[in-house]
């Protein structure tokens, strides 16, 4: 069937199913199955990742249609389904089996490919026990699109407490242990000190004796979460910094402030890339007074003098069947997505490691956006900035509310990643 | 000032100049140059000039301009060195030099030439005051401090410099040394004034108190001028009346002034107390003025002391205006105008419509007909019903019908309500009216008599503000009424009355009352009402239970997307609104 005799199809049942609402939600589709449509049709986007998350959590199954109307979802026709997707008004069109067949052999035709999700990712945010909820794009986005999560910090992280969890975000922390180089510019700011005596209060309940030290160790157990099989997910300043201090073994990277003794000046040509996750080769800043922590991050945002402004960045397409992750990575209604700031906004690509997979660049522009790539039985995927609906974010701004972004595409992508884990494993060729 | 800044006003200073030395056609080439953007020529044609005059400001400045935009201004140097040579007691050439020595860097150059500037205009503060603006031009605030306070003392004059020091001091946030070189400033120069109260204006608040208290140690009227305007930036209207009413000097015409300047600052507060401050001043200031301008101010005070709610004080200075038979027609009318307004918030209509009629030939009819329908809504709100309605009646007009409306609407007439409420339509020039009056019109709508006394009673009480009784009037009327007629809206409108009056459980009770099935229409807005008094009451779960339900039995209607975010919130999903 082709594209525009399946909506034309799909058009009628949701008129159907609509129709059977008149007057009240009678509580059945009628229907063997919904298509949850992810194209320009769906009423709410973000929401309908937490509809297919639900679905699975109740153990029935489901498909996600790579690269078909935009990365749909096949859920049950049944009771609970339709009721959950009306009350989050996410938009789904009742299918019978002959449609499905004739979905299903679109997708076999077509760079696309049916992936059969099999159960909900147990989901963990590394994120400090005082964090606010609207600080994070993630936390934010779990929490609209209603996702499960636990909250865990550093001593659960050094007490093995990773093994229980599937997939692992983390906020926007500074693993070289210098409170985001915050220190110096906003010292005795309320935030900052409370910032900076729980970080130091943790570091000494773990046995350390700085919060840099501390903090390497917490990057190496997570690099270890990722080694054994775990998926991180990593936004904004966790990219660049976890990786350097994986890199950082035996340097000091980190300014006197924070560890009571000062940068090693010759740090940069010091790290040991091979224990990073996706970089090599960066060039670390060594004043403590920027809010800068290498040349990996191509923007500066907190450098006056080498801030790049914002541009937009475009999706890479990827062959559905042959490189499923990283398809499902990249599932979209919008190819070109515009950029938004973080302390790391985008990794240039002088410092990516050959291995990296880049799922999101700015074209013609010396870095990137999105990249993904694999580490002994896992993976990980750094997403540069901080909130894709605030693309200036400052510290104190109001919190993003994200019922007025429902088809937001860069929030997309963070749901993407928290899908992508109950996929049934195939032969990944990414 | 940036340097840029200082050289494009040296150029727009120096224009007419030029353009008056029609003799001096090098320079009138080397200006068009510049003006065509040509900066590279304009550059050669002022060296041209330099060469033979290598004293000549014109020439200088212009190639100092020039030489900007091509970031080139190194070459100043050694053109300058030139001309101070040849023109050893050119002020403006020392000007320039220091200029460009800053911007070079050349710190120590930049104080030896104010020196040897200072040396040839010894009573003069322009070389200090170069010397320091030099400095800031390059961020250097210790620099520009060392350079004033050089110059206030080889000058000996404790007085000297001293706006250049109180703006420093502003920019170094110490607004105590502000405020004691702007004293010193004003006292000398009182234009600068405007400039003191706008840089200590935004003094931050816990440091204010301590500014005041430095200012009321001071004796002079210049003082309470200053403290007057700086308390009224400071969000104490009142104090800044007292302080300068009490300081007014027997000149008239310094009073004025003081006064007028006042008055400027009060006009940015909309507070009520902002509203009266201007009313004292404008009262002051009328007291001061004679004739026409006099009873101008008078009548603008009164309006400003209606504005405030202060009706006694209105009536005060309106009741010898509008009756003066040596008042100017145009304000007697204004002030029988602001009169018969006030009497009507005091609720002396009798005399209003007494003031109305006497006052009718004289008032534009749009003014005229605006007063007519105050006068008619305080006779409605009074219960004075038929004497509303006679003064209405003839008013044919959409704000005329819709009071018309609401006066019939009060005394039972259903039908005569609706009637004039159609004819009025749904447009008016306010819009909150409009809105109210087509929520009015739906909620009669449904209703199957034309007449219905027990409801005009309910919502006039509701009209005089008595909510409670308007409520217990109101669930009355919907006892009598199927949910389908009416009585599910009226219903829903008590609880949303009780629960405005602070009663939570009988609000519960009507809007569980008012979610009847055979009113669909009602029955969303009556859940989601319900929803929000259970969040409001800490029972989140109970309020997701209605919302769900509303979600899932109204799908269509029109509160599905504010009851979808109020699951949102109820859930923790989104941020608090």
């Amino acid at each position: 069937m082709k594209r525009r005799d399946f909506l034309r199809h799909s058009g009628a049942g949701l008129v159907a199913l609509h129709a059977g609402r008149l007057g009240g939600w009678t509580g059945r589709s009628g229907a063997p199955w919904l298509l949850v449509p992810m194209d320009e049709v769906q009423t709410d986007h973000l929401k309908a990742y937490g509809v297919a998350f639900r679905s699975l959590k109740r153990g029935v199954r489901s498909e996600w249609f790579l690269n078909y109307r935009s990365g749909s979802f096949l859920l049950p026709g049944d009771d609970i389904t339709a009721r959950d997707a009306a009350l989050a008004g996410v938009s789904v069109e009742p299918l019978d089996e002959d449609q499905v067949a004739q979905i299903r052999g679109e997708v076999q035709g077509g760079n696309m490919d049916a992936v059969p999700l099999e159960k909900p990712p147990k989901v963990a945010v590394y994120a400090p026990p005082n964090a606010p909820p609207w600080d994070d794009a993630v936390t934010m986005a779990l929490n609209y699109a209603g996702i499960d999560f636990d909250k865990i910090w550093d001593s659960e992280v050094l007490g093995q407490k990773l093994r229980s969890y599937d997939w692992l975000h983390l906020h926007h922390e500074d693993f070289t242990g210098q409170y985001s180089k915050f220190f110096l510019n906003y010292a005795g700011a309320p935030w900052l000190v409370d910032m900076v005596e729980r970080n130091r209060a943790m570091a000494t309940s773990q046995g350390f004796t700085s919060v840099p030290a501390e903090k390497r160790a917490v990057a190496i157990a997570i690099a270890g979460f990722v080694e054994r099989g775990g998926f991180l997910f990593a936004m904004c300043t966790a990219t660049e910094t976890l990786d350097l201090a994986l890199a950082a073994d035996g340097v000091d990277i980190a300014a006197s402030y924070a560890d009571g003794s000062p940068m090693d000046p010759r740090a940069s040509s010091k790290m040991k890339w091979d224990l990073a996750l996706a970089f090599h080769n960066a060039q670390l800043e060594l004043s403590p007074t920027i809010p800068v922590y290498s040349d990996i991050d191509g923007h500066q945002v907190n450098s006056p003098d080498r801030r790049q402004p914002l541009g937009s960045f475009t999706l890479f397409n990827f062959s559905a069947k042959i490189d499923p992750v990283a398809t499902m990575l990249v599932q979209n209604h919008r190819q070109v997505i515009p950029d938004f700031y973080g302390l790391t906004t985008s990794f240039t690509r002088k410092t990516l490691k050959p291995s990296v997979t880049v799922l999101a660049e700015e074209p013609g522009a010396p870095w990137v956006k999105y990249i993904h790539g694999e580490h002994g039985q896992g993976t990980w995927t750094f997403f540069g900035g901080h909130d894709p609906e605030d693309p200036q974010h400052q510290i104190g701004d109001l919190p993003t509310d994200l019922s007025l972004h429902p088809h937001s595409p860069g929030y997309r992508l963070i749901l993407n990643n928290v899908l992508f884990p109950a996929a049934k494993k195939k032969e990944l060729k990414t | 000032m940036t340097l840029l800044r200082v050289v494009s006003l040296s150029f727009l200073l120096l224009l007419p100049v030029s353009l008056a030395g029609q003799q001096r056609p090098a320079v009138t080439q080397a200006l068009d140059l510049e003006r065509r953007g040509d900066y590279a020529g304009a550059v050669e044609a002022y060296k041209s000039l330099l060469r033979v005059r290598p004293g000549d400001a014109t020439a200088l400045l212009g190639l100092e301009r020039s030489l900007l935009p091509l970031n080139r201004s190194g070459e100043m140097v050694g053109v300058l060195q030139a001309a101070l040579a040849a023109a050893p007691t050119n002020s403006a050439v020392y000007g320039i030099a220091l200029r460009s020595w800053a911007a070079a860097g050349r710190l120590d150059s930049v104080r030896s030439l104010a020196l040897r500037w200072s040396r040839i205009s010894p009573n003069d503060e322009t070389p200090y005051r170069e010397w320091g603006a030099a400095e800031l031009l390059r961020q250097n605030r210790a620099g520009a401090r060392g350079a004033y306070e050089l110059g206030r003392a080889q000058l000996r004059r404790p007085d000297a410099l001293a706006a250049e020091l109180a703006q420093l001091a502003v920019t170094e946030g110490n607004y105590a040394e502000a405020l004691q070189e702007w004293l010193l400033a004003t006292r000398r120069f009182p234009g600068y004034r405007g400039s003191a109260v706008a840089t200590l204006g935004q003094a931050p608040e816990d440091v204010q108190p301590a500014l005041l208290r430095a200012l009321s140690k001071e004796s002079d009227f210049l003082s309470r001028r200053l403290e007057a305007e700086l308390r009224a930036r400071w969000d104490d209207p009142d104090g800044a009346v007292r302080v300068l009413t009490a300081a007014l000097p027997p000149d008239r015409i310094q009073s004025i002034a003081a006064l007028q300047t006042l008055l400027e600052q009060l006009r940015l507060l909309r507070t009520r107390d902002g509203k009266l401050a201007q009313a004292h001043v404008l009262e002051a200031l009328a007291d001061r003025l004679p004739g026409a301008q006099g009873a101008r101010l008078r009548l603008d005070a009164a309006q400003a002391y209606s504005a405030a709610e202060d009706k006694e004080n209105a009536r005060r200075m309106l009741g010898g205006l509008a009756d003066d038979r040596t008042t100017p027609a145009s304000i007697s009318s204004g002030a029988a105008a602001t009169l018969i307004t006030v009497l009507i918030g005091e609720g002396k209509f009798a005399e209003a419509q007494k003031r109305l009629n006497d006052a009718r030939a004289a008032l534009p009819s749009d003014d005229y007909d605006d007063l007519r329908r105050s006068l008619a809504a305080g006779w409605m709100r009074a219960g004075e019903l038929a004497r509303a309605d006679s003064a209405i009646a003839p008013d044919s007009s959409v704000e005329g019908l819709a009071l018309a409306g609401r006066i019939r609407l009060f005394r039972g007439d259903i039908a005569g309500a609706i009637s004039r409420f159609k004819e009025a339509g749904p447009y008016t020039k306010d819009r909150e009216e409009a809105t109210r009056r087509t929520a009015l019109l739906a909620l009669l709508q449904p209703l199957d008599r034309d007449s219905f006394p027990e409801l005009g009673r309910a919502l006039l009480l509701l009209e005089q503000g008595d909510t409670a009784q308007a409520a217990a009037g109101l669930e009355q009327v919907a006892t009598g009424l199927g949910p389908q007629h009416g009585g599910a809206e009226f219903t829903l409108l008590a609880g949303r009355l009780l629960r405005q009056t602070g009663n939570p459980k009988d609000a519960e009770r009507l809007f569980r009352a008012a979610d009847a099935p055979e009113a669909p229409g009602t029955a969303p807005a009556a859940e989601l009402a319900l929803a929000d008094l259970l969040v409001s009451s800490q029972r989140p779960g109970e309020a997701v239970a209605v919302l769900e339900h509303l979600i899932l039995t109204y799908p269509q209607s029109a509160l599905v997307p504010q009851a979808r975010r109020q699951l949102d919130e109820a859930r923790g999903a989104v941020p608090k609104t």
